[in-house]
């Protein structure tokens, strides 16, 4: 942990309002895009967004830090308070379900060719691909992809196991390659 | 799939990140306004806190307020109506003595101005029994009093035929005028109330009558 992180969470515990303010300059955008991910729509998200940081600044206290970074542990309480929102306000989330495997016959090599050669039309399919994802889907990928977190930094997010993570990672590649012949059929 | 494995595909899925960051980077940014929504929301929390605070107070308050209202003397104790006054001078006047010795003492504002509506100032001591002393009073009229109800009141000893003082705790009234009376004059008393008690009920009675005809009439 960084000093200036020492001098926030200190900040933060005291209830300061200059370190929640500086608290939403630094994670602010990140938490938002988090939540804007998993929730659909700007106002339920801007509504999630805030029930984060009030969470966040209310168990500040709650915080171990030999557990994980700051970001991390806000990150946690995003993706909660998200599946949470979703769950509660049931709302209709329409994606890909392989109830019959099909994905899963899908070879590593045929699935490495897919995502490894570089193609601009496929980078289109796989978008459109992502938009048939579960959510807790969607975001570990985004996770593990795009904020280029650890297994261990996301089992801690998502409340799981490392190799829990692993094998939906390596689930959700094939299922998005599926997904990528289904729309090129 | 062990972890560095997944991270060489990390590096090897070039589509999938550049999809991923493409996304991400078309998804709606976060509004300019949105962390300051959120101070003034968490500004607000205290209030709430603040108005807890103060409710205790303000019921503490409320209940001294209260206590001081139940301690403070009635209104009726207090002799100050002129109307009332003027009202009950009148009945020492309306009852029929039947002896000379069974008169009742009447104070003399009783006795001098019967129906005017000249404000009378009550004595200072209301516990204090007024000194007897006899005064013939003619009887002006013999109309039944109805403000005074029939209280239980501890009769004189017909034998002795002396007049018994009666206190505030025998009589439910507050005139110190009227303190003293009679045992006959308490059962006429009596008597006019239930007689006032019954035509009150018949009147009750004509009054629902003329209601149920004029709803059947209706």
């Amino acid at each position: 942990m960084t000093e200036t992180d020492f001098h926030l969470i200190q900040g933060l515990r005291r209830q300061s309002p200059k370190a929640q303010q500086q608290m939403l300059g630094r994670y602010g955008n990140d938490v938002f895009a988090q939540v804007a991910r998993l929730v659909p729509g700007l106002e339920n998200a801007e509504e999630v967004y805030q029930d984060v940081f009030i969470k966040v600044f209310k168990n500040i206290g709650s915080y171990d830090e030999e557990k994980s970074s700051l970001k991390t542990w806000i990150s946690r309480i995003a993706y909660n308070e998200s599946i949470s929102f979703l769950r509660h306000k049931s709302m209709p989330v329409v994606y890909f379900e392989d109830r019959e495997g099909e994905a899963e016959k899908l070879s590593e090599t045929e699935v490495e060719a897919t995502f490894g050669q570089p193609n601009q039309e496929t980078v289109q399919l796989i978008r459109a691909a992502l938009k048939h994802l579960p959510p807790d889907e969607h975001a570990i990928i985004t996770m593990f992809y795009y904020e280029e977190m650890s297994l261990k930094e996301i089992a801690y997010v998502t409340e799981s196991i490392s190799t829990t993570v692993a094998s939906k990672l390596s689930r959700t590649r094939k299922k998005l390659c599926k997904i990528i012949k289904m729309l090129q059929s | 799939m062990n972890e560095d494995k997944l991270i060489a595909l990390r590096q090897q899925d070039q589509n999938l990140r550049d999809a991923i960051r493409q996304d991400e980077v078309e998804r709606p940014q976060m509004p300019a306004d949105l962390n300051a929504r959120l101070m003034q929301r968490m500004g607000t929390k205290p209030q709430t806190t603040r108005i807890r605070k103060l409710w205790p107070w303000l019921a503490a308050a409320c209940v001294a307020a209260f206590i001081v209202v139940l301690i403070a003397p009635p209104k009726s104790d207090v002799p100050t109506g002129e109307r009332q006054v003027t009202a009950k001078v009148e009945q020492p006047a309306k009852v029929e003595p039947q002896g000379n010795e069974l008169l009742t003492e009447v104070l003399p504002e009783a006795k001098t101005q019967p129906t005017t509506d000249v404000p009378v100032k009550s004595p200072r001591p209301l516990h204090k029994p007024v000194a007897a002393q006899p005064v013939a009073v003619e009887p002006v009229a013999t109309e039944p009093l109805l403000a005074q109800a029939p209280a239980p009141v501890e009769t004189a000893q017909p034998d002795n035929e002396t007049m018994t003082t009666l206190t505030e705790r025998d009589i439910p009234i507050t005139r110190p005028e009227n303190y003293q009376y009679t045992p006959e004059e308490l059962a006429l008393l009596k008597k006019q109330a239930n007689e006032a008690y019954l035509k009150w009920v018949e009147l009750e009675l004509e009054i629902s009558k003329c209601n149920l005809e004029q709803t059947a009439q209706k």
